[in-house]
Order: structure tokens, then sequence, then C-alpha cells
């Protein structure tokens, strides 16, 4: 009784262990060959369904040829038709396949100054005092940082007609630009632009939303 | 005691070894074959051509073979993401 258990116990440990499909026998070399040429043709991308009937026939010969009750001829179809079918995957691959697509380059980082606080009158480009205060700090980081140059970018908030908004983002930006060259920041370093309300930071669907989003800032381009 | 030992180690290693021995094989490619439903990728398609050999095995009651083509179909099918 012993005996028979500790027989039992062996060959489920060994069953459990042993492999049916080693692939690395002499029979099956042009198998292999004939994969690994369809694969360098891409045909894991290119032909998926040809490539891995190859694959899984090479696999299931390999289980075939290691099996006890050798059936040469079975053996020798599945490996040929692993052959044919890495054959057809590989004509396939030269065929109508493009090659896979780029990743695209992630655009660069813009660094942004923000000029928190400054603001306008309605519908005008004209600067508050309080805004020329702001300006002037922004004067002093321009002269510290005197190989930079910038683009002063104006916002708006939704309210009012896109083209509207674009007309006053870009007069806004200007104002600005201009204060800075006033002030001795040279115009080769500056540039402006008006985005109006295609950039938004925050929701319009408040008061708090859209006095953040009526923003200038400056995009620090090299 | 010797004798007992044996055994236990035996049956130790044995019965991990073969987890999932009460899941069919028919369960299994069932389960690959709806996990990669609608995906043509490589890995997917050898999933479900893997299983499918898996399921022709065990119907000429080769069960080791079957369990390991099975167990190839589980692992393509990991690789191919599931459905798409």
């Amino acid at each position: 009784m012993i005996k028979r258990l500790i027989l039992v116990a062996s060959t489920l440990s060994l069953g459990a262990c042993a492999s049916h499909t080693n692939i690395n026998i002499d029979e099956l070399a042009d198998a292999r060959a004939a994969i690994a040429a369809s694969k360098a043709a891409g045909a894991e991308r290119c032909a998926p369904k040809l490539q891995a009937k190859a694959v899984s026939l090479l696999y299931w010969a390999a289980h075939e040829y290691t099996e006890t009750g050798y059936h040469p001829e079975e053996n020798t179809e599945l490996a040929e038709r692993a052959i044919a079918k890495a054959n057809e995957a590989k004509a396939a691959s030269s065929k109508n396949c493009a090659p896979p697509p780029k990743p695209k380059p992630k655009p660069a980082a813009v660094e942004i100054i923000k000029l928190s606080g400054i603001n306008f009158p309605h519908d005008s480009a004209a600067l508050t005092p309080a805004s020329i205060a702001i300006l002037d700090q922004a004067v002093d980081t321009l002269n510290r940082r005197a190989r930079i140059s910038v683009e002063v970018a104006a916002h708006t908030d939704s309210s009012g007609k896109d083209s509207y908004n674009l007309s006053l983002s870009d007069r806004r930006a200007a104002s600005v630009m201009n204060y800075l060259a006033s002030h001795g920041i040279s115009a080769d370093r500056l540039s402006s632009k008006g985005y109006g309300e295609t950039q938004p930071v925050a929701s319009n669907t408040s008061a708090e939303g859209r006095a953040e989003n009526r923003r200038v800032e400056l995009r620090v381009m090299n | 005691m010797k004798i007992s030992l044996l055994l236990f180690s035996l049956l130790a290693f044995a019965l991990p070894a073969n987890a999932g021995i009460t899941t069919s094989i028919e369960e299994r490619a069932a389960k690959v074959e709806a996990d990669t439903e609608g995906n043509n990728s490589y890995h997917a398609h050898l999933a479900r051509m893997f299983a499918s050999i898996a399921e022709e095995e065990k119907a000429q009651h080769d069960l080791g073979p079957a369990k390991e083509f099975m167990k190839m179909a589980e692992e393509h099918a990991a690789q191919a993401g599931g459905e798409k």
C-alpha cells in the first residue's frame, strides 16, 4: 500500500514537471528557421493570425515528436504545415504592412512666468496702476534673466464672441509688451500674442473661474 | 517514520504543481476564448490556438500535454491584454 502511495505521489510530482513542448529538436530545424524568418519580417504585427498558427503548429509538432507512440508521418505533416504557415505569414508581411507608427515627440515644456494680478478695465487694453506695479517686477525679472526671450501671452474668459476675445487679448498682450519694451527690455527679446478664450485654466461657469482665465503670462521661448 | 516523511514531502510538492486540476480544460479554454474575444493581436491568436490544441489533446486523453498547452494559452492570453 505504501509503495503504491509513493508511486502515485512520484508520478504526480514528475508529471507536473515534465515538458511536452521542446521545440529545439533537429527534426524541427526548418520550421524554426521559417518562423524566425517570418517573425523578422514583422509577421507578429502584420500577419498575426498566420504567424500564431505557424508557432502553434511548431509546438504541437514538438509535442508529437516527443510523445511515446511515434507517428512519423503525422509529425512531419505538422512540421510542414508550420513551415507553410510561416512562409504565408512572411509573404503577407511584405505586402500592405506599414511600419509601426513612430511615437510623437513630446513638445518641450514651456516655462511660464505668471503675472498674477494684472487686470484691465472692461473692454480695454489700458494698464491699471496695480498692473503697472506687477509689470515693474516683471521688468526686474527680465533684467536678471538677460538671456531669455519671452512671448507675452494674454488670455480672456469665454464671455463674448470668440473673435472679439481674440482681438482684445491681442491688444492686451501688445500693451504689456510695449510697457516692458519702454522700460528697458530689448524688443528683440519680446513678442506678443493673444490667445482669446482658447486656453482656459479654470471653468468659465463661475465668476472665480472666469477671473482665473483672464490672465497675462510670459512664456519663455528659449 | 522515514516513509511518512517521504510521502508528505512528495505530496507537498505534487499538489501545488498540479494546482488547477479541479478546473477542466474545457472551462479554461472557454475562459481564454472569452478573455481574448475580439482581440486580433498575435498573442491573442496564439492563446486561442494553444487552447484549441489543449482541448484536442484532452480529447485524446493526453492530460499532461493538454494542461501544458492550456498553461501556454493562458500565458499568451495574459500577454494579449484581454479583449480589444
